[in-house]
């Protein structure tokens, strides 16, 4: 039988090779984004001489987080709730030659994680984060989560959701990313460019990818996927009377310094000085 | 030869010592009375290519401490009691995960934002219990600069030998005064390098597989070997695990690596304890009153005797117990309502031998308060 051409990034084999398949519901959305991420950096690896053990996978806790430590063929962090990206500030910051992928989630990012997301936004670090967004908490039983759409009920919001929902890209975007994008797992091409994007990108990147949990919304998988389809609309055709819609598309692409290039300046002009003195 | 000599506050000890033991990574977020620390680091580390960052808290302080840790780096944080609370979080996770690293807390008046300018020793008992689950823990100490600075070092190289979080209490009169400091020469004091693996390419690393001398060898993320870390109970491998007997020996060696080695982690100072009478056991800056007092009263001929405390937890147990066997009372000297007390009371012979001799209104215990609450334990009134 001919082997899925990304197994190689999994341990399948040896040792460890005891830990597939994935733990993730029949139909969730995880695995394809994992799938997008694998073929994004077999083309960096192939293509243009990217180095395998630079790639370090970061993520926190939730169903996304399952997707690194269990199988990935990939140094990795499985960190703690909301707390990726500091952790994977301090592993770039410390040795810049990383490209951190950070997995993440809309509880992760949007609620006990929201502070660092905006400061690492800000800080234009080299970092690309991924955030699979079902919505809720899919780990702990389906509770709301600040994605949560209005009107959605969920296990904490069994007479339906009355707050408002983040939209998780035009925060980064205000915050400062300097590469970030939309899609969905019913947009695998683009999911998959966008994170190409995201990793040769010199800066933050995010992309969100609305990944289905037909387990706690108690849907079909092909019907929620479908939906992707027909709920979503690219960001540079809406029209008014696409409001209801959930845009998607690129919501950010510029250049500007990141971090690590900004304090290399600064590492410079101090040592210059020292020399001069 | 040329000694190097500062007149430097604590803070700046601390900086200059972490320097010397090989940081050159900082991260942090500026709170009284821990704020210099970060000030210098931001000055010193770029001129020798280290990184210095001011992170959006204490939480993310701490976690890109780790971070960089698991990157191969040297790297601390510091601050006092609010944030040291925020931190408790991730310094579980740097446990669990055994990554080396340097937590430094200049302690203030708590709980909550208590008294910022002034000194305490209130946070001794956080620092060995403050996170959930059952862990053990190393915090250090020290009264004087020069202590400061070999305790400093002391306090990464214990780091990297045992692969874990260590915490450096100081306190706000410590931080904050300044005196002589003499900057040891270089390799005057040791300092332990990070222990890598040397399993070759190809060959499977396990991250938490100790050698015959209990020292578990680390990899560098973005090194060859693969590298899983993870907060959850884990295997060697650092995969998670349910296994009643892999969570049994991980959490026994986590507490067994630190709580067996009380002996060799295990510093201390001490003054006139031989033929003591009254053994005063005192640690940081309330040593120093507790000193003063002892060498007071000795020239008065009385038997005063001083045990300082540097290495807090593990708790010293056995020499507490060995060094007051004599006694004829012990009092402890902390500026606190009695975290160190306890402990000692839990291991010296009667312990209704041991007194608390405390202040917590902000002010610094003076060696004239010792003075009086001894008078007052001897029955000789104030």
């Amino acid at each position: 039988m001919k082997k899925h051409p990304m197994l190689k990034y999994l341990k399948e084999q040896g040792p460890q090779g005891d830990r597939l398949p994935l733990i993730m519901c029949p139909g969730c959305g995880s695995g394809q984004v994992l799938n997008f991420i694998f073929m994004a950096i077999d083309h960096l690896i192939n293509e243009q001489g990217y180095q395998k053990d630079n790639f370090v996978f970061i993520s926190g806790v939730g169903c996304h987080a399952r997707l690194t430590s269990h199988y990935l063929n990939f140094d990795s962090g499985w960190t703690i709730h909301g707390r990726t990206l500091p952790i994977a500030t301090g592993a770039l910051l410390a040795n810049p030659e990383l490209h951190p992928v950070v997995i993440t989630g809309d509880g992760d990012t949007g609620a006990i994680g929201g502070n660092h997301f905006i400061h690492a936004c800000r800080r234009n670090l080299d970092l690309t984060i991924v955030c699979l967004n079902n919505k809720l908490y899919g780990m702990t039983g389906g509770q709301s989560s600040p994605t949560t759409l209005n009107g959605e009920t969920t296990s904490t919001n069994p007479y339906g959701n009355f707050e408002a929902d983040f939209d998780l890209c035009e925060l980064a975007k205000t915050a400062g990313a300097t590469y970030v994008a939309r899609w969905t797992t019913a947009h695998p091409t683009k999911s998959v460019k966008a994170i190409l994007k995201g990793l040769e990108n010199r800066g933050t990147s995010f992309i969100e990818i609305l990944s289905q949990c037909p387990t706690h919304f108690k849907q079909s998988p092909s019907q929620m996927i479908r939906e992707y389809k027909e709920k979503t609309v690219r960001l540079e055709k809406m029209q008014e009377d696409d409001a209801g819609k959930i845009p998607i598309g690129e919501f950010q692409d510029m250049r500007k310094p990141d971090w690590s290039s900004s304090y290399r300046k600064i590492v410079q002009s101090v040592q210059n000085k020292t020399i001069q003195d | 030869m040329t000694q190097d000599i500062k007149f430097i506050q604590g803070n700046e000890v601390c900086v200059e010592a972490a320097l010397y033991a090989g940081l050159d990574f900082f991260a942090g977020y500026p709170i009284t009375p821990s704020s210099e620390i970060a000030e210098h680091m931001a000055v010193r580390l770029p001129g020798i290519g280290g990184k210095f960052l001011q992170m959006e808290d204490e939480i993310s302080s701490i976690c890109a401490i780790t971070g960089a840790s698991l990157t191969g780096h040297k790297a601390m944080t510091a601050t006092s009691g609010p944030g040291f609370s925020l931190m408790q979080e991730a310094l579980g996770y740097a446990i669990m995960t055994e990554i080396p690293c340097v937590i430094t807390n200049v302690q203030r008046g708590g709980p909550s934002t208590g008294l910022p300018t002034h000194g305490s020793q209130g946070d001794v008992n956080q620092a060995r219990w403050g996170t959930h689950g059952d862990h053990a823990i190393i915090a250090l100490t020290a009264s004087n600069h020069q202590d400061l600075f070999q305790i400093t070092v002391e306090a990464f190289n214990l780091a990297e030998t045992y692969r874990t979080p260590v915490i450096l209490l100081l306190d706000e009169m410590l931080g904050h005064m300044r005196e002589k400091l003499i900057i040891p020469k270089v390799d005057e004091i040791p300092v332990v390098k990070r222990l890598r693996t040397a399993v070759p390419d190809g060959v499977d690393f396990h991250p938490y597989l100790p050698r015959e001398d209990g020292r578990l060898p680390m990899s560098d993320f973005g090194d060859k070997h693969r590298y899983n870390v993870t907060g959850l109970y884990h295997d060697m491998w650092g995969f998670p695990t349910s296994d009643p007997q892999v969570i049994h020996g991980l959490i026994h060696h986590l507490m067994d690596k630190i709580e067996n080695r009380v002996e060799q982690l295990t510093r201390y100072k001490e003054y006139f304890l031989e033929d003591a009478e009254v053994i005063l056991i005192s640690y940081g800056s309330s040593a120093r009153s507790a000193l003063h007092i002892v060498k007071n009263r000795r020239k008065r001929g009385e038997r005063l005797g001083l045990l300082e405390l540097q290495t807090l937890w593990p708790f010293p147990a056995g020499l507490v117990r060995r060094k007051t066997r004599q006694a004829d009372f012990v009092a402890v000297v902390e500026m606190n309502m009695g975290q160190i007390v306890d402990e000692v009371k839990k291991v010296v012979d009667q312990h209704k031998r041991v007194f608390l001799v405390n202040r917590v209104d902000g002010g610094f215990i003076t060696p004239e308060n010792i003075k009086d609450m001894i008078r007052l334990i001897q029955g000789r009134g104030v």
